[in-house]
Protein backbone atom coordinates (compact mmCIF):
# COMPACT_ATOMS: atom_id res chain seq x y z
CA UNK A 1 0.00 0.00 0.00
CA UNK A 2 1.61 3.91 -1.23
CA UNK A 3 0.12 6.81 0.26
CA UNK A 4 -0.50 9.39 -2.04
CA UNK A 5 -1.13 13.03 -1.24
CA UNK A 6 -2.99 15.76 -3.61
CA UNK A 7 -1.24 18.79 -5.00
CA UNK A 8 -2.59 21.87 -6.48
CA UNK A 9 -0.92 22.39 -10.09
CA UNK A 10 -2.54 26.09 -10.94
CA UNK A 11 -5.96 27.81 -10.29
CA UNK A 12 -8.04 29.29 -12.32
CA UNK A 13 -11.25 31.03 -12.94
CA UNK A 14 -12.83 28.48 -15.04
CA UNK A 15 -10.63 25.60 -14.18
CA UNK A 16 -8.50 24.28 -10.86
CA UNK A 17 -6.01 21.74 -11.76
CA UNK A 18 -4.17 19.34 -9.25
CA UNK A 19 -1.71 16.21 -9.45
CA UNK A 20 -1.57 13.61 -7.30
CA UNK A 21 2.43 12.52 -5.78
CA UNK A 22 3.03 9.37 -4.39
CA UNK A 23 4.87 9.87 -0.68
CA UNK A 24 7.63 7.68 -2.14
CA UNK A 25 7.93 9.51 -5.11
CA UNK A 26 10.55 12.52 -5.44
CA UNK A 27 7.60 13.74 -8.71
CA UNK A 28 4.31 14.18 -8.50
CA UNK A 29 2.91 11.92 -11.79
CA UNK A 30 2.14 14.79 -13.81
CA UNK A 31 5.96 16.31 -13.13
CA UNK A 32 7.31 13.13 -13.94
CA UNK A 33 5.03 13.33 -17.42
CA UNK A 34 6.74 16.56 -17.86
CA UNK A 35 10.03 15.47 -17.35
CA UNK A 36 9.93 12.94 -19.95
CA UNK A 37 8.98 14.18 -22.44
CA UNK A 38 9.86 18.68 -22.31
CA UNK A 39 13.23 18.05 -23.55
CA UNK A 40 12.82 14.95 -26.04
CA UNK A 41 13.36 15.69 -29.49
CA UNK A 42 10.84 13.23 -31.47
CA UNK A 43 8.15 13.80 -29.09
CA UNK A 44 8.63 17.46 -27.94
CA UNK A 45 6.00 18.70 -30.50
CA UNK A 46 3.02 15.93 -29.59
CA UNK A 47 4.17 16.93 -25.97
CA UNK A 48 3.68 20.80 -26.75
CA UNK A 49 0.33 20.51 -28.44
CA UNK A 50 -1.37 18.86 -25.20
CA UNK A 51 0.21 21.53 -22.90
CA UNK A 52 -1.24 23.61 -25.42
CA UNK A 53 -4.86 22.18 -25.15
CA UNK A 54 -3.97 21.81 -21.08
CA UNK A 55 -3.15 26.49 -21.47
CA UNK A 56 -7.07 26.09 -23.10
CA UNK A 57 -8.55 23.68 -21.26
CA UNK A 58 -7.16 26.33 -18.16
CA UNK A 59 -8.91 29.43 -19.61
CA UNK A 60 -11.89 27.76 -20.70
CA UNK A 61 -13.32 24.66 -18.13
CA UNK A 62 -12.21 21.26 -18.57
CA UNK A 63 -15.75 20.53 -20.44
CA UNK A 64 -16.27 16.96 -21.60
CA UNK A 65 -15.31 17.40 -25.35
CA UNK A 66 -12.25 18.66 -24.95
CA UNK A 67 -11.16 14.80 -23.98
CA UNK A 68 -10.62 11.77 -24.85
CA UNK A 69 -13.01 9.22 -22.60
CA UNK A 70 -11.03 6.43 -21.50
CA UNK A 71 -11.01 4.17 -18.12
CA UNK A 72 -14.52 2.41 -17.29
CA UNK A 73 -18.10 3.41 -17.70
CA UNK A 74 -18.54 4.71 -13.35
CA UNK A 75 -14.84 6.22 -13.09
CA UNK A 76 -13.88 9.81 -14.70
CA UNK A 77 -10.31 9.27 -16.42
CA UNK A 78 -10.00 10.61 -19.71
CA UNK A 79 -7.09 11.70 -21.87
CA UNK A 80 -5.66 14.14 -24.12
CA UNK A 81 -5.64 14.59 -26.74
CA UNK A 82 -8.78 13.86 -28.43
CA UNK A 83 -6.85 13.62 -31.80
CA UNK A 84 -4.22 11.35 -33.06
CA UNK A 85 -0.96 11.89 -31.31
CA UNK A 86 2.04 9.44 -30.75
CA UNK A 87 1.64 10.47 -26.41
CA UNK A 88 -1.54 10.16 -23.92
CA UNK A 89 -1.94 12.21 -21.07
CA UNK A 90 -4.41 10.75 -18.41
CA UNK A 91 -6.57 12.70 -16.08
CA UNK A 92 -9.59 12.76 -13.66
CA UNK A 93 -12.24 15.24 -15.06
CA UNK A 94 -14.08 15.49 -11.82
CA UNK A 95 -16.21 18.68 -12.94
CA UNK A 96 -16.28 21.00 -15.60
CA UNK A 97 -13.75 22.66 -13.09
CA UNK A 98 -11.98 20.52 -11.74
CA UNK A 99 -9.30 18.44 -13.28
CA UNK A 100 -6.68 15.83 -11.65
CA UNK A 101 -3.46 15.65 -13.64
CA UNK A 102 -1.66 12.31 -13.87
CA UNK A 103 0.62 10.69 -15.90
CA UNK A 104 1.10 9.64 -18.91
CA UNK A 105 3.30 7.98 -22.16
CA UNK A 106 3.93 6.86 -25.36
CA UNK A 107 0.91 5.51 -27.52
CA UNK A 108 2.23 1.90 -28.40
CA UNK A 109 -1.14 -0.47 -28.60
CA UNK A 110 -4.54 0.84 -29.61
CA UNK A 111 -6.05 0.21 -26.56
CA UNK A 112 -4.28 1.48 -22.75
CA UNK A 113 -5.23 -1.64 -21.26
CA UNK A 114 -3.00 -3.51 -23.77
CA UNK A 115 0.14 -1.67 -22.50
CA UNK A 116 1.11 -2.66 -19.26
CA UNK A 117 2.66 1.03 -18.48
CA UNK A 118 -0.61 2.78 -19.38
CA UNK A 119 -2.84 0.95 -17.79
CA UNK A 120 -1.10 1.57 -14.31
CA UNK A 121 -1.43 4.96 -14.91
CA UNK A 122 -5.13 4.75 -15.42
CA UNK A 123 -5.49 2.32 -12.53
CA UNK A 124 -3.67 4.32 -10.08
CA UNK A 125 -6.38 7.41 -11.42
CA UNK A 126 -9.46 4.66 -11.09
CA UNK A 127 -7.99 3.99 -7.66
CA UNK A 128 -7.65 7.26 -6.12
CA UNK A 129 -11.05 9.17 -7.15
CA UNK A 130 -12.33 5.70 -5.48
CA UNK A 131 -10.34 7.01 -2.18
CA UNK A 132 -11.40 10.17 -2.61
CA UNK A 133 -15.03 9.17 -2.93
CA UNK A 134 -14.81 7.04 -0.10
CA UNK A 135 -13.46 9.90 1.98
CA UNK A 136 -15.91 12.91 0.26
CA UNK A 137 -19.34 10.00 2.05
CA UNK A 138 -17.14 9.98 5.04
CA UNK A 139 -17.30 13.74 5.46
CA UNK A 140 -13.33 13.69 5.58
CA UNK A 141 -12.96 15.96 1.88
CA UNK A 142 -15.08 18.38 0.34
CA UNK A 143 -15.66 18.78 -3.40
CA UNK A 144 -17.10 22.45 -4.61
CA UNK A 145 -18.06 23.12 -8.25
CA UNK A 146 -14.09 23.89 -8.52
CA UNK A 147 -12.13 23.18 -5.72
CA UNK A 148 -11.17 20.34 -3.82
CA UNK A 149 -10.80 20.80 0.10
CA UNK A 150 -8.22 18.39 1.56
CA UNK A 151 -5.10 18.41 3.28
CA UNK A 152 -4.86 14.50 4.36
CA UNK A 153 -3.33 11.70 2.42
CA UNK A 154 -4.95 8.47 0.85
CA UNK A 155 -3.69 4.86 1.21
CA UNK A 156 -3.90 3.32 -2.24
CA UNK B 1 -2.90 21.69 0.84
CA UNK B 2 0.85 21.96 -0.68
CA UNK B 3 1.46 23.05 -4.06
CA UNK B 4 3.25 21.35 -6.71
CA UNK B 5 6.88 22.49 -8.14
CA UNK B 6 5.77 22.96 -11.40
CA UNK B 7 4.93 26.27 -13.08
CA UNK B 8 2.60 25.13 -15.91
CA UNK B 9 3.21 29.04 -17.12
CA UNK B 10 6.99 28.29 -18.05
CA UNK B 11 6.08 25.66 -20.17
CA UNK B 12 3.63 27.42 -22.02
CA UNK B 13 6.12 29.91 -22.53
CA UNK B 14 8.40 27.45 -24.56
CA UNK B 15 5.62 26.90 -27.15
CA UNK B 16 5.96 29.11 -29.93
CA UNK B 17 3.38 31.93 -29.82
CA UNK B 18 1.48 30.93 -33.71
CA UNK B 19 0.78 27.62 -32.21
CA UNK B 20 -1.00 29.23 -29.08
CA UNK B 21 -2.61 31.44 -31.35
CA UNK B 22 -3.61 28.51 -33.23
CA UNK B 23 -5.47 26.47 -30.67
CA UNK B 24 -6.82 29.58 -28.86
CA UNK B 25 -8.61 29.73 -32.37
CA UNK B 26 -9.79 26.04 -32.48
CA UNK B 27 -11.23 26.15 -28.78
CA UNK B 28 -12.76 29.39 -29.56
CA UNK B 29 -14.63 27.94 -33.00
CA UNK B 30 -15.40 24.40 -31.22
CA UNK B 31 -17.16 26.77 -28.36
CA UNK B 32 -18.98 28.87 -30.94
CA UNK B 33 -19.99 26.21 -32.89
CA UNK B 34 -21.07 23.90 -29.55
CA UNK B 35 -23.16 26.74 -28.62
CA UNK B 36 -24.92 27.15 -31.85
CA UNK B 37 -25.78 23.56 -31.98
CA UNK B 38 -27.22 23.88 -28.69
CA UNK B 39 -29.55 27.10 -29.56
CA UNK B 40 -30.25 25.02 -32.78
CA UNK B 41 -31.28 22.13 -30.23
CA UNK B 42 -29.32 19.49 -31.67
CA UNK B 43 -27.05 16.88 -30.39
CA UNK B 44 -23.77 15.46 -32.29
CA UNK B 45 -25.82 12.47 -33.65
CA UNK B 46 -28.34 15.00 -34.81
CA UNK B 47 -26.06 17.50 -36.26
CA UNK B 48 -24.02 14.83 -37.76
CA UNK B 49 -27.09 13.67 -40.04
CA UNK B 50 -28.27 16.66 -40.64
CA UNK B 51 -24.75 17.83 -42.47
CA UNK B 52 -24.33 13.77 -43.63
CA UNK B 53 -21.06 13.64 -41.57
CA UNK B 54 -20.22 10.88 -39.05
CA UNK B 55 -20.84 11.57 -35.37
CA UNK B 56 -16.78 11.53 -34.93
CA UNK B 57 -16.13 14.14 -37.33
CA UNK B 58 -18.68 16.50 -35.05
CA UNK B 59 -16.45 14.77 -31.85
CA UNK B 60 -13.37 16.39 -33.56
CA UNK B 61 -14.88 19.62 -34.66
CA UNK B 62 -15.83 20.03 -31.02
CA UNK B 63 -12.46 19.27 -29.60
CA UNK B 64 -10.68 21.97 -30.28
CA UNK B 65 -8.02 20.57 -31.23
CA UNK B 66 -9.10 20.55 -34.91
CA UNK B 67 -8.11 22.49 -37.96
CA UNK B 68 -10.80 23.95 -39.89
CA UNK B 69 -10.83 24.61 -43.39
CA UNK B 70 -12.06 27.85 -44.95
CA UNK B 71 -14.69 25.49 -46.90
CA UNK B 72 -15.73 24.02 -43.66
CA UNK B 73 -16.60 26.93 -41.72
CA UNK B 74 -18.40 28.26 -45.13
CA UNK B 75 -20.42 25.46 -44.55
CA UNK B 76 -21.28 25.64 -41.34
CA UNK B 77 -22.03 29.28 -41.32
CA UNK B 78 -24.73 28.49 -43.87
CA UNK B 79 -25.96 25.56 -42.47
CA UNK B 80 -26.33 27.91 -39.34
CA UNK B 81 -27.18 31.04 -41.11
CA UNK B 82 -24.26 33.07 -39.07
CA UNK B 83 -21.14 33.69 -38.88
CA UNK B 84 -18.54 31.09 -36.96
CA UNK B 85 -15.63 33.28 -37.28
CA UNK B 86 -15.73 37.27 -37.60
CA UNK B 87 -12.95 39.10 -40.17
Amino acid sequence: MSEVELLLVNSGESCTMYTIQFLSDEQSEFEKFVAKFRQDAELNPDFQAIMRFVEQILSNGALERYFRREGKMNDSVVALPVLKSKLRLYCLRLTDKILILGNGDVKRSRTYEEDNTLQGYVMDLQKFERLLKQEVRAGNVEITEKEILTDKTFDV
Amino acid sequence: MRTANISLQEIFNEIPDEKREETRLSFAISNRLAFLMQERGLNKKQFAEALGKRPNEITRWLSGEHNFTISTLAMLSTFFGKSIINV
